[in-house]
């Protein structure tokens, strides 16, 4: 297989003709607004069984796997879309799938919580019909399900207007499913992939949007493309947005051989999680850089790609938490280019 | 965005990673035997001869070589995978760089049947050793400003002019020469050049040694004085010299040397930290990152050379993040450990990666340049 393009095969090729038509880049109803969830969005991707791309069969989801996330979760980033695809499907439906639990139709968001019941920053809670939440108990790690209504909710969003609400929950009203620690270990890999795909998805759209600005927009008699310094920032901008898809590529491949236990594949994905969390700021930067003052209102489009970026980069984990995190791997294989390659030691 | 700048890689072939395995072995041996000490940029500054003969005896050198000139008739993938781990063990390959990675694809492309036959056998040996002869004291990535000139003669050219930064020019065998063989039109600046093999033995060759900053003696400056040289020896066609030239970059800028000049420094560090002698810096993990991701590009490179695609774009996109994140390592190694290390063995390479890094982000296409390709590829210009 070296050399083929894994996107060659018609079926992948079907799906993503289907997610350019789904996803369409550039229309924005909600300026100025917090970001509200797109409920005909959500149900068009109901009908097409997106909303549950990964979910088994049996339990009504579309029975995929991460090949066919990873596209949906680049499109979902590049449209700038407000639907909880990562949540519904890859976390919620993940965990109920995973402690047994039926997964009957509705909106799912899921969140870690701590000693006390709470979690911050949860996506999507406010408009969710319910929340799959996981938490340690004296017993060990347990999931449950919990109504929307049966949640206390402090409304907070994040740097993109993005709903990122404070939920408190009261733990013992609670009756959870038992599962190995290793699933909250997972949920925090899974959540960072999901925004490192979504990332170099939106990446790619804010490269569009300088393109076509810096081709367009003639400054001092030629357009601003033709300066060398304007070419030099997007190319780094580029460059960089290159480095995140290699890198979240290579994460989604590692999954599909290793499955999210592999040391390796927390390799990967740590590595994906950082570079997208690094290119971030570069891109943001040279974005808002090459376009001048228009791509800092309320009417460009640039700043809800741009915010999203910079505020995914710390969900499920800080950049430097990734960073420090491959550190500690490289220091636990001692020979850090085995590591890189996957292959045995030196 | 429709089509990305670099292609996405395909799976991981199981058959390349028992390569791997087989030459980790091998080097391994190698330095357990004292036979080299893992160095940093050492495919430009450490030229070891007689490891570029163990190698050739292994396979390792004009990999993708057909059989019929003494190669090995392996993939271009295969190349790629001995390529990464001479890199990142920071084996001493200079004396085969050029020669593997440039003139033998060039030879096999536009050279003649005659010239194959004669080059081709020795660089797969590791015998012959080639040199680049692209820039000159007035033209750097501006390759098109070339002033050395080739003059028709009977039976050949006559060529003279200054080549400048030819590494490696007082061991090796050869060059190809670009040189102007007509006159500069302004207007088609790319035009009437055209590539030489310059034996370096020829009478008017004068080749002079110039010291880098450290001391060492890595460069040349070679002056071409009324150099003959017969028409057998013309590479491809007089006249096709800027896009022969161009092809043979594509090589140059896409390979696993753009990142892993500086590779050693980071397992050194990585080791410090595990032993408590470093700290452990973020920034060493962030670097980590960045060079998988790299090491997936480099490699989706490789496979699109592989299957006959124009690669330049991609090249440059490689190259230029490559190339200063190999450069930052050198620097973050030096801010975080620094050349009063307490472990020789990093000092020494602080010392040698701050001393090189300033080469690695224009050799080979200035990153300025390069960044005028990405931009254009993104049609910007």
């Amino acid at each position: 297989m070296s050399g083929q393009d894994a996107l060659q095969s018609t079926e992948l090729r079907d799906f993503t003709q289907m997610l350019s038509e789904v996803f369409t880049s550039g229309d924005d109803h909600r300026i100025g607004e917090v970001v509200e969830l797109d409920r005909a969005l959500w149900s068009t991707l109901t009908e097409l069984g997106l909303d549950r791309l990964t979910g088994s069969e049996e339990s009504g989801g579309s029975g995929a796997g991460w090949r066919e996330a990873a596209l949906l979760l680049e499109a979902t980033g590049g449209a700038a879309a407000a639907v909880p695809v990562a949540e519904n499907d890859l976390l919620a439906g993940w965990l109920l799938e995973t402690v047994g639990l039926d997964v009957t139709p509705g909106v799912r968001t899921a969140a870690v919580l701590d000693a006390d019941g709470r979690a911050r920053h949860v996506p999507w809670a406010r408009f969710a019909d319910s929340i799959v939440v996981l938490w340690e108990s004296p017993q060990g790690w347990q999931v449950a399900e919990v109504a929307r209504g049966d949640v206390e909710l402090v409304e907070a969003v994040n740097l993109a207007a993005e709903p990122r609400d404070h939920l408190r929950v009261d733990l013992s009203a609670l009756s959870g499913r038992d599962v190995p620690a290793g699933v909250a270990d997972e949920f925090r890999y899974r959540g960072a992939l999901a925004r490192a795909l979504a990332s170099a998805g939106a990446m790619d759209r804010i490269l569009e949007l300088v393109v076509e600005h810096t081709t367009a927009r003639v400054q001092f008699g030629r357009p601003l493309g033709k300066f060398q310094a304007v070419q030099a920032l997007v190319a780094d901008l580029a460059t960089e947005a290159s480095l995140a898809h290699a890198a979240a590529d290579a994460a989604v491949d590692a999954v599909l051989a290793g499955g999210f236990g592999d040391a390796s594949t927390r390799f990967a994905i740590a590595a994906a999680a950082s570079c997208a969390g690094h290119a971030a700021s570069i891109v943001a930067r040279n974005a808002h850089q090459a376009l001048g003052a228009i791509g800092f209102t309320m009417e460009h489009e640039l700043h809800r790609h741009a915010n999203r970026i910079l505020s995914w980069r710390s969900e499920f984990g800080t950049v430097s938490s990734w960073d420090a995190e491959l550190l500690a791997a490289a220091g636990e294989a001692g020979d850090v280019w085995a590591l890189i390659t996957g292959g045995p030691a030196r | 965005m429709s089509a990305r700048l670099v292609p996405r890689a395909g799976t991981p072939d199981p058959a390349l990673t028992e390569l791997r395995a087989e030459v980790r072995a091998f080097l391994k041996e190698q330095i357990d035997a004292g036979v080299f000490t893992p160095g940093i940029d050492t495919w430009l500054t450490r030229w070891n001869p007689e490891f570029t003969r163990a190698l050739a005896a292994r396979g390792w050198v004009g990999m993708t070589i057909p059989v019929e000139y003494g190669g090995h008739g392996r993939t271009f993938m295969e190349r790629f995978v001995v390529t990464e781990e001479l890199l990142a063990v920071g084996a001493p390959v200079a004396a085969q760089w050029v020669a593997d990675r440039q003139a033998a694809p060039s030879l096999l492309k536009y050279g003649t049947e005659e010239q194959k036959q004669r080059f081709l056998p020795g660089i797969a040996a590791g015998e012959i050793c080639w040199a680049i002869g692209m820039s000159e004291p007035d033209s750097g990535s501006d390759l098109a400003s070339v002033k050395t000139k080739a003059t028709r003669v009977d039976g050949g050219w006559r060529i003279s002019g200054t080549k400048l930064w030819t590494s490696g020019a007082h061991h090796a065998d050869a060059f190809f020469g670009l040189a102007r063989s007509a006159p500069l039109d302004p207007a088609h600046r790319h035009d009437g050049l055209s590539q030489f093999i310059v034996l370096l033995d020829s009478p008017g060759v004068t080749i002079r040694p110039i010291l880098s900053m450290s001391g060492d003696h890595h460069f040349n400056e070679v002056l071409l004085d009324d150099v003959f040289v017969p028409d057998d020896l013309v590479l491809g066609q007089i006249g096709a010299g800027w896009e022969q030239v161009t092809s043979e970059l594509g090589y140059e800028r896409s390979g696993p040397e753009r990142f892993l000049s500086t590779f050693g420094v980071l397992e050194s560090l990585v080791h410090g930290v595990v032993d408590g002698s470093v700290e452990p810096d973020t920034r060493i993990g962030a670097t980590i990152g960045r060079i998988a991701g790299m090491h997936r590009m480099s490699t989706a490179v490789s496979e699109s050379l592989e299957r006959g695609e124009n690669a330049e774009l991609a090249a440059s996109v490689v190259k230029v993040l490559g190339t200063k994140t190999e450069g930052d390592l050198a620097d973050l190694a030096d801010e975080i450990a620094g050349y009063t290390a307490a472990d020789a063995h990093l000092a020494e390479l602080v010392r040698a990666g701050v001393m090189q890094r300033p080469g690695f982000t224009l050799r080979g296409g200035t990153s300025e340049i390069l960044r005028g390709v990405i931009a254009r590829g993104l049609g910007m210009r």
